[in-house]
């Protein structure tokens, strides 16, 4: 069973309690009007991917209820850490 | 009007007795689902103390996230509304029903499905989890004693399941 901690219960919790919420730190452009179709293309739907260290934000749904992000190697599915929600990227 | 409707309960008071394990109803109780960013707000309108660490509970405050406690209080309990104040009381107490898991093995039926280290989950915790796939707040209210609310629709689910991890395999 895989255990992410919740940095707002402080705890490790079992995996079905949480959910996934895609990658961490992508901003909404303040202005869209001002993007070309290409731009918000890129904002709503490339996503980077990576192998190795991946942002994430995840929701403690069955928990708390509150969306964190967490750092996690994408080969290995090992949570490197959880940051609470507005806290800069790690 | 609404005094007059029957009140039913979706499960049977006793769902089990028997191999160190007691699987029952808790009875009618009002509960509140109280949000708010200014917890000292709450206190001062309520006149109660309650919990700021998220997983546990005081004088029946369970406190479930940074801004959500749920508090239970004898049956027919009225509260302010708090009109104005930065806060929501919401009045909850019909969405769900409250099973009871006491004895020796209280906990070991209940690790059947919910995944916390109940070993380290001490007297007084609070918090919402699962019961397999159904989601419940489970409250430790003493060494041999655990209270699982449950909404109404899936009680007669959990309760089946929690009587089959209580029964001994035949
Ligand atoms: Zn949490």
């Amino acid at each position: 069973m895989l255990l992410i901690h919740c940095p707002y219960c402080d705890e490790a919790r079992a995996e079905i309690e949480f959910a996934y919420a895609g990658e961490a730190h992508i901003a909404r452009p303040p202005d869209p009007a001002a993007l070309s179709d290409e731009d918000w293309t890129h904002y709503l739907f490339i996503r980077s991917n990576p192998r190795g260290r991946h942002h994430e934000r995840w929701r403690h749904i069955h928990g708390c209820g509150r969306f964190f992000n967490a750092v996690r190697e994408t080969v290995s599915d090992k949570f490197e850490v959880t940051y609470k929600a507005g806290e800069p990227r790690r | 009007m609404s005094e007059a409707l029957a009140r039913t309960d979706p499960v049977s008071g006793l769902a089990f007795a028997g191999q160190g394990v007691t699987l029952s109803l808790a009875g009618p109780m009002a509960r509140f689902s109280l949000r708010t960013r200014q917890p000292e707000a709450l206190e001062q309108l309520l006149g109660i103390e309650l919990p700021r660490k998220i997983g546990t509970s005081h004088d029946g405050a369970a406190c479930l996230g940074p801004d959500e406690w749920l508090l239970r209080a004898p049956a027919g309990t009225t509260l302010a509304m708090g009109t104005g104040l930065p806060l929501a009381i919401t009045e909850v107490s019909e969405r769900s029903v409250c099973l009871i898991a006491e004895g020796a093995r209280a906990a070991e039926v209940l690790a059947a499905g919910c995944p916390l280290d109940l070993d380290r989950f001490a007297v007084g915790r609070a918090t919402r989890t699962v019961f397999e796939t159904v989601e419940i707040v489970l409250l430790r209210t003493g060494d041999m004693r655990f209270e699982v609310e449950v909404w109404r629709s899936f009680a007669p689910w959990l309760s089946m399941a929690l009587e089959s991890a209580a029964r001994p395999l035949r």
